[in-house]
């Protein structure tokens, strides 16, 4: 079966380079989402065992995903992408629970080596 | 003269560059006032010049008293920035850089003449990495001093008939504080960047 993977970012064109940098032999079924809510209904409906995550989004931010996720103790691999470059921010994000921050632009060297890194994907 | 709205995939494109932009701008802030900035989604539109000064009210909450700041940049692209602070955003800053509220009113002029200065060097920048183009900017100027917001710009103030608005703003934690970075850029601009929009657009 293939891995459910969620992108979730206010703008379509991060979604799509967030997609375009992700392996491309890697065996997955990818949803997307614009917003913490879509992102959290999408986690419901089983498609997010990995999820990318942006932090600034309009209506609920990735903080609060997380916080979510955190919470109602989800099982979710999550991997961050934001243009937050604060030291703090990524600081934060991993206190709750992300397992990865990457700064945007994204680039699909830096995704391969955190997804190897995990065992979720082997080239 | 009319300009053609940007397409909700150029829209877009310009707003994730600004964010990233607006990122690398808030943790210079961060690192200035060493506090955690809080970013929101950056906005971005084209408006008639003559709506400028109300887009710029409505954005402002506290609009009683703000101080203002203005550079120019310059290059293929030009426009003009402001950043707004209002009195309690000063009063913060003032603060957190260790004066205790007792700064006079030089010192003070000159720390908002510091962060707006670093604030539009870092979007700048930022812009200009993922657009290929160099900024040059001007130094700033205190273009208002404690004045109700809606006194800030006239219509005439810019001259041009359709303004680029982008609008970015930054929060601290804890604190009242907000300041508010406008880039404003005039119709051959605007055009500029719609061909630098697609071009981004179009290499994926």
């Amino acid at each position: 079966m293939s891995l459910p993977v969620l992108v979730v970012d206010d703008s379509g064109m991060s979604r799509k380079l967030t997609i375009r940098a992700l392996p491309k032999e890697w065996d997955i079924e990818i949803s997307q989402a614009a917003n913490g809510f879509e992102a959290l209904e999408a986690y419901h409906d089983g498609k997010a065992h990995v999820m990318f995550l942006d932090l600034t989004m309009p209506g609920m931010d990735g903080f609060e995903v997380l916080e979510t996720l955190q919470r109602e103790g989800l099982d979710c691999f999550v991997i961050v992408v934001s243009a937050d470059v604060q030291p703090e921010a990524e600081i934060r994000a991993k206190e709750l629970g992300a397992m990865a921050f990457i700064r945007k632009p994204i680039n699909s060297e830096k995704v391969i080596e955190i997804l190897s890194e995990y065992g979720i994907y082997e080239h | 003269m009319s300009i053609e709205p940007y397409s909700e995939d150029q829209r877009d494109a310009l707003q994730e560059i600004t964010n990233i932009a607006m990122g690398q701008a808030g943790s210079s802030l961060a690192q200035l006032l060493d506090v955690f900035v809080v970013l929101s989604v950056p906005r971005v539109r084209i408006v008639e010049v003559d709506s400028v000064p109300e887009s710029v009210e409505e954005m402002v909450e506290e609009a009683d008293c703000v101080t203002v700041a203005r550079q120019a940049f310059y290059n293929n692209l030009r426009g003009e920035t402001l950043v707004i602070f209002d009195h309690r955003g000063c009063k913060d800053m003032a603060d957190l850089m260790g004066h205790d509220g007792s700064l006079d009113e030089n010192a003070e002029e000159e720390l908002i003449l510091d962060v707006s200065n670093i604030l539009v060097g870092a979007v700048l920048n930022g812009l200009g990495e993922q657009i290929e183009t160099d900024f040059g900017f001007t130094a700033p100027n205190i273009m208002a001093r404690s004045v109700p917001v809606d006194t800030v710009l006239s219509k005439e103030t810019l001259g041009w008939s359709h303004a680029l608005f982008i609008e970015v703003n930054f929060s601290l934690e804890d604190r009242g504080f907000k300041c508010h970075l406008i880039m404003l850029m005039p119709e051959e601009s605007i055009e500029l960047m719609r061909q630098s929009l697609d071009k981004i657009l179009e290499s994926f």
